[in-house]
């Protein structure tokens, strides 16, 4: 899939892997793919900001919405269970002292990969990112393709975040196909 | 993280993602480690028994202190 991608849309999948590690989240949600293409700043960041969206507002939202984890720890798989380790941390913090919740009795077992799976929404939204671009003719998948993919996925955090921001597919394509038209 | 962004981070992420899934169990069972970490060592720390700490638990003293009998200064 990544191979008509081009250097910045394989710079934003990296990056959108570092995020997800520096956040010790679980995987490559489309929030993280979103924060790469903002971090990459190529087409796909200009476009954003065309819609006044920047990488420390949404980066502000991912934290505030799903919050940091821990090693082996990831907020929100476990939101899905209803159980918000913000909260959680708080109470333990509070009765153990700051940073209980990490401390570590033990060593790690060894060898633990950093590397982190993408999620079926973020893989969805890459799936559509080839789509998008296959339909307004292009060969290569730039990182606005990129956005028009995550937006297209439509039930992402990424989505609801640009969703939020007022950013729409439609008007998106429009600027996309309006710039390739030029 | 109020409970409200819970419910809609909820909604945002697909809980019938394998991936998700199955880091959600992975992620309790960690959780569930550290604060058994926690507890049991504040446990000893205040003049508690394996005994005790094991029938707490629902085990045995001799699993609890094979598990944390080398971590009783964790909170040190």
């Amino acid at each position: 899939m990544f191979e008509r991608f081009t250097d910045d849309a394989r710079q934003a999948v990296v990056l959108a892997q570092e995020e997800a590690v520096a956040l010790r989240h679980g995987w490559i949600g489309t929030e993280h793919v979103l924060l790469g293409v903002l971090a990459t700043g190529g087409d796909g960041a200009r476009l954003l900001a065309g819609f006044g969206v920047d990488a420390a507002g949404v980066r502000d939202d991912v934290v505030r919405m799903i919050g940091r984890g821990e090693d082996g720890i990831d907020p929100a798989a476990l939101a899905t269970l209803g159980i918000d380790l913000e909260a959680v941390r708080e109470r333990v913090e509070r009765a153990f002292g700051p940073g209980a919740l990490s401390r570590r009795g033990h060593c790690r077992r060894g060898g633990v990969s950093m590397r982190v799976p993408f999620c079926r929404r973020a893989k969805k939204a890459l799936e559509l990112t080839v789509r998008e671009a296959t339909s307004l003719g292009e060969r290569d998948l730039r990182t606005e393709h990129l956005v028009l993919g995550l937006l297209r996925e439509g039930d992402g955090v990424a989505a609801k975040l640009l969703t939020e921001r007022g950013v729409t597919l439609a008007a998106a394509r429009e600027k996309v196909a309006g710039r390739d038209a030029a | 993280m109020a409970a409200q962004q819970t419910r809609d981070l909820a909604g945002a992420v697909d809980s019938t993602d394998p991936q998700v899934g199955l880091a959600a169990v992975a992620s309790l069972r960690t959780l569930v480690e550290r604060l058994e970490e926690l507890h049991v060592a504040n446990a000893r720390e205040r003049g508690w028994s394996w005994q005790e700490v094991g029938a707490a638990l629902g085990v045995s003293k001799q699993a609890v202190h094979r598990k944390h009998g080398r971590r009783r200064r964790l909170l040190g």
